[in-house]
């Protein structure tokens, strides 16, 4: 090929690209997803229900009759990709809001959330980000930061107050072993402090963290360390991905132990990956229902799933109804501020405070009534807690083990924990 | 410029200062005045996406520099230069938050700091060549970002740290815009001193390190004292241009330093051209627009008729990060002097026209 073809294909494509770029005026929003980094076991079906539910709004007219022009980008879970990516979206023609995704990007961006006040509802479920005026002592003021579902630490305060019974309950003598398990970054972290608080209070015997890598890996080293120290419960901090090879690896070493994994440690995906190693293990679910559960509203999740799936035969992990319920949150905020004033970040963010109790429109069932205040960005205090069972072989495709009900997701308890002020950022 | 060790036939050097001058030709000298002062008038014309471009470019570029005075101009062997680069950056922050130094003078003491690291890891260097020499540094490379994921008092450990903006004297110049004047000040500065450490007696050493280390010894060029040195100074580039980047981002996880940003700035200098100061500027500018014109190209791509054809759909990331390996590859093969050269046969082209060979 000569220089000159090259030359010309180049710009061509160029041209064509800036083309598509200039629609007619919309509202623009900023879509960080992770779906090739460290977390894309669990951002994949995430950003998915997120893109789809965008896809399926302006299909049905967009908000208030215009389109909404999502920018969807894969960050590959780098926080210098993250704000380089910011600082695009926050130039000259700002973003109206942001569905932001890791704990470490988004906890790195709130100070420039707050003085480009573009609001940013994220895959992160930190407590630090819950506290929008600072006010609880022990997080920096967040005022642009939302997030759907219960803080990694309140679920993690859920589990242990349930663990505390269920070992009553079993009749075992003395004090419960507690061990926190996860990687040295900061959404495993996050919700550090917090348990071993709790568990203290709770009666727990605090055991040394553990250390393991997000990427998957050989962890019996690990899980040899976890058999010796005796504990009998352990928070798996990080997602479904890398919890397998540790789930699969003490369960070879034969570790007896109740694994708590956190709102992205386990779902279907990863029970049909681990195999009877998962069953058992507890987590938080964000959603009152999984795919295919009734409810009125699981309807319009799967209208929303055809959208990247016209046959309509794909199973969809409780990660992308989550997805879905975040982007309609962000929808209505969204569509609020461009009734009150448009859609302006100031606006977007006022309209996250419209109701209390709220459920998006058409969801009901599904989203979990989530409340935002000024002072508190802590949308529920209740966590669902659920038990993964596998009661087989998982050879089957996911669709065919969850309608036969070798895979299950069996609830255990719902935690209320109080809306303590105390507890607020951390 | 000083790249050239060759004086071909016919050049006469009449006094030591016409022999000793920076730019060969006063059009040359003027050409880079000019083109100073139009980059000076940037931040009002570009949109911020190219401001950022540029600023990249100049924090890069700078750490590249130094890179390219180990490895170009001593003819060392350094895979851990973000490491230094990442060190750069930590100290910077950490002067500035814990010691409340004004952030103008955190970053040249930042460069220091990250000189003195790099002397020490550099010592290897006096003994080891080669292979070895390359295992040393990347020892250096994972040893230096392990203390940053756990020295908590020093990076806070996990959580990204946070970095003032630019301030001097309590004045801070917060925005892009003005953070383009002082990148553009660091960036002449430093390129300014190392074409100077070329022409210098020092630099004639490094290179003589290069090109015959035996005869160098012979001649009394004590082979250590300039091996070590030669990282040394590396390490502090890449910790001026660290220090930047954290002012710049405000924000430095530790995640930004690992073997790849390494690598990346060995393409730096081997695209720009290995033992040439222009050429560093010239990949480093070449190594930050390729990632972006791969996503364009990518954006271009993605739904259009090509996509559907190779089935691309959600890989077309992946096709990036191979489109840049492939790059490096046939820069390698087709160019392996660089940008410099490539250049520089241009200027040649329209010097000699109709004559070129």
């Amino acid at each position: 090929m000569t220089m000159k073809t090259l030359l010309g294909t180049a710009s061509l494509a160029l041209l064509l690209g800036t083309i598509a770029g200039t629609a007619q005026a919309q509202i623009a929003l900023g879509h960080l997803a992770d779906y090739s980094g460290a977390t894309s076991d669990v951002g994949t079906p995430f950003g998915q229900g997120v893109a789809d539910t965008f896809a399926y709004v302006n299909k049905n007219g967009g908000v208030n009759g215009k389109p909404v022009n999502v920018d969807t980008v894969d960050y590959g879970y780098q926080v210098p990709r993250a704000i380089a990516q910011y600082k695009k979206w926050s130039g000259g023609d700002k973003v109206a809001a942001i569905l932001g995704w890791g704990t470490a990007d988004t906890e790195a961006l709130t100070g420039f959330l707050a003085e480009d006040k573009i609001p940013d509802i994220s895959g992160s479920y930190a407590a630090a980000l819950s506290d929008p005026t600072g006010a609880g002592g022990k997080a920096k003021p967040a005022p642009y930061n939302f997030f759907y579902g219960p803080s990694y630490s309140d679920a993690l305060r859920g589990m242990l107050t349930w663990a505390a019974d269920d070992w009553k309950a079993k009749g075992k003598p003395g004090k419960p072993k507690f061990v926190h398990m996860g990687a040295n970054h900061p959404y495993p972290n996050a919700p550090k402090a917090a348990g071993a608080a709790i568990a203290a209070e709770l009666g727990f015997d605090v055991l040394e963290p553990i250390v393991f890598a997000l990427t998957p890996g050989d962890y019996s080293a690990q899980c040899l360390t976890l058999k010796s120290s005796g504990a009998n419960y352990a928070y798996l901090g990080n997602t479904a991905g890398s919890n397998i090879s540790v789930l699969n690896a003490c369960k070879a070493a034969g570790v007896d132990v109740q694994f708590m994994g956190n709102v992205w440690g386990m779902d279907e995906n990863a029970a049909k990956a681990a195999g009877a190693a998962a069953d058992g293990v507890v987590f938080p679910l964000r959603t009152a229902v999984a795919w295919g559960g009734s409810a009125p509203g699981m309807k319009l999740v799967q209208d929303i799933s055809k959208m990247s799936d016209t046959a309509g035969t794909a199973y969809r992990p409780v990660h992308y109804v989550a997805g879905v319920c975040t982007a309609l949150y962000m929808k209505e905020a969204v569509e609020w501020a461009a009734k009150n004033g448009g859609a302006t970040g100031e606006n977007v963010k006022k309209g996250f405070y419209q109701k209390a109790d709220w459920v998006p429109a058409g969801m009901e069932g599904v989203c979990n009534p989530s409340t935002w205040t000024e002072k508190d960005h802590r949308p529920t205090l209740k966590v669902d807690i659920y038990r993964m069972k596998v009661s087989g072989a998982t050879d089957a495709s996911v669709a065919d083990l969850v309608k036969n009900g070798t895979i299950k997701l069996e609830k255990v308890k719902t935690v209320d924990l109080p809306r303590k002020a105390d507890w607020l950022g951390w | 410029m000083a790249g050239q060790t060759l004086i071909p036939a016919g050049d006469f050097r009449t006094s030591y200062a016409v022999d000793t001058t920076v730019f060969p030709t006063n059009t040359g000298r003027n050409a880079m005045i000019i083109g100073i002062g139009l980059i000076c008038f940037a931040p009002y014309v570009l949109t911020s996406y190219w401001l950022s471009i540029l600023i990249q470019i100049g924090i890069f570029g700078i750490a590249a520099l130094g890179l390219n005075i180990v490895v170009g101009f001593t003819g060392q062997i350094s895979i851990g230069h973000a490491a230094f680069f990442g060190f750069g950056a930590f100290t910077s922050a950490y002067l500035s938050n814990r010691f409340g130094i004004p952030v103008f003078f955190c970053i040249p003491l930042a460069g220091v700091v990250t000189a003195g690291v790099g002397l020490i890891f550099g010592l290897p260097a006096a003994r080891l060549k080669g292979l070895y020499l390359a295992i040393a540094t990347l020892a250096a490379q994972y040893i230096l970002l392990d203390f940053f994921a756990r020295a908590e008092w020093f990076t806070g450990g996990s959580v990204p740290a946070s970095a003032e903006p630019f301030s001097i004297f309590g004045y801070s110049l917060r925005g892009d815009r003005k953070y383009f004047y002082v990148v553009l000040v660091y960036v002449v500065i430093c390129y300014l001193l190392v074409t100077n450490l070329m022409r210098s007696r020092d630099g004639r050493a490094l290179v003589a390190v290069r090109d015959h280390y035996l005869s160098a010894e012979i001649m009394g060029i004590n082979l250590t004292k300039y091996r070590t040195l030669s990282f040394g100074l590396a390490a502090f580039f890449a910790g001026v241009g660290g220090a930047l980047y954290a002012h710049y981002n405000q924000v430095v996880s530790n995640e930004g330093f690992g073997i790849e940003r390494s690598i990346i700035f060995l393409a730096m200098i081997i695209i720009g051209g290995i033992g040439s100061v222009m050429g560093t500027l010239m990949g480093t500018a070449f190594m930050v627009l390729l990632p972006e014109s791969m996503e364009w190209l990518s954006a271009a791509l993605s739904g259009s008729a090509i996509d559907h054809a190779l089935g691309l759909k959600n890989n077309i990331a992946f096709l990036r990060e191979m489109a840049i390996g492939v790059i490096i590859i046939a820069f390698l093969i087709f160019e392996p002097d660089g940008l410099a050269h490539r250049w520089r046969q241009i200027k040649a082209y329209w010097k000699l026209y109709p004559f070129s060979h």
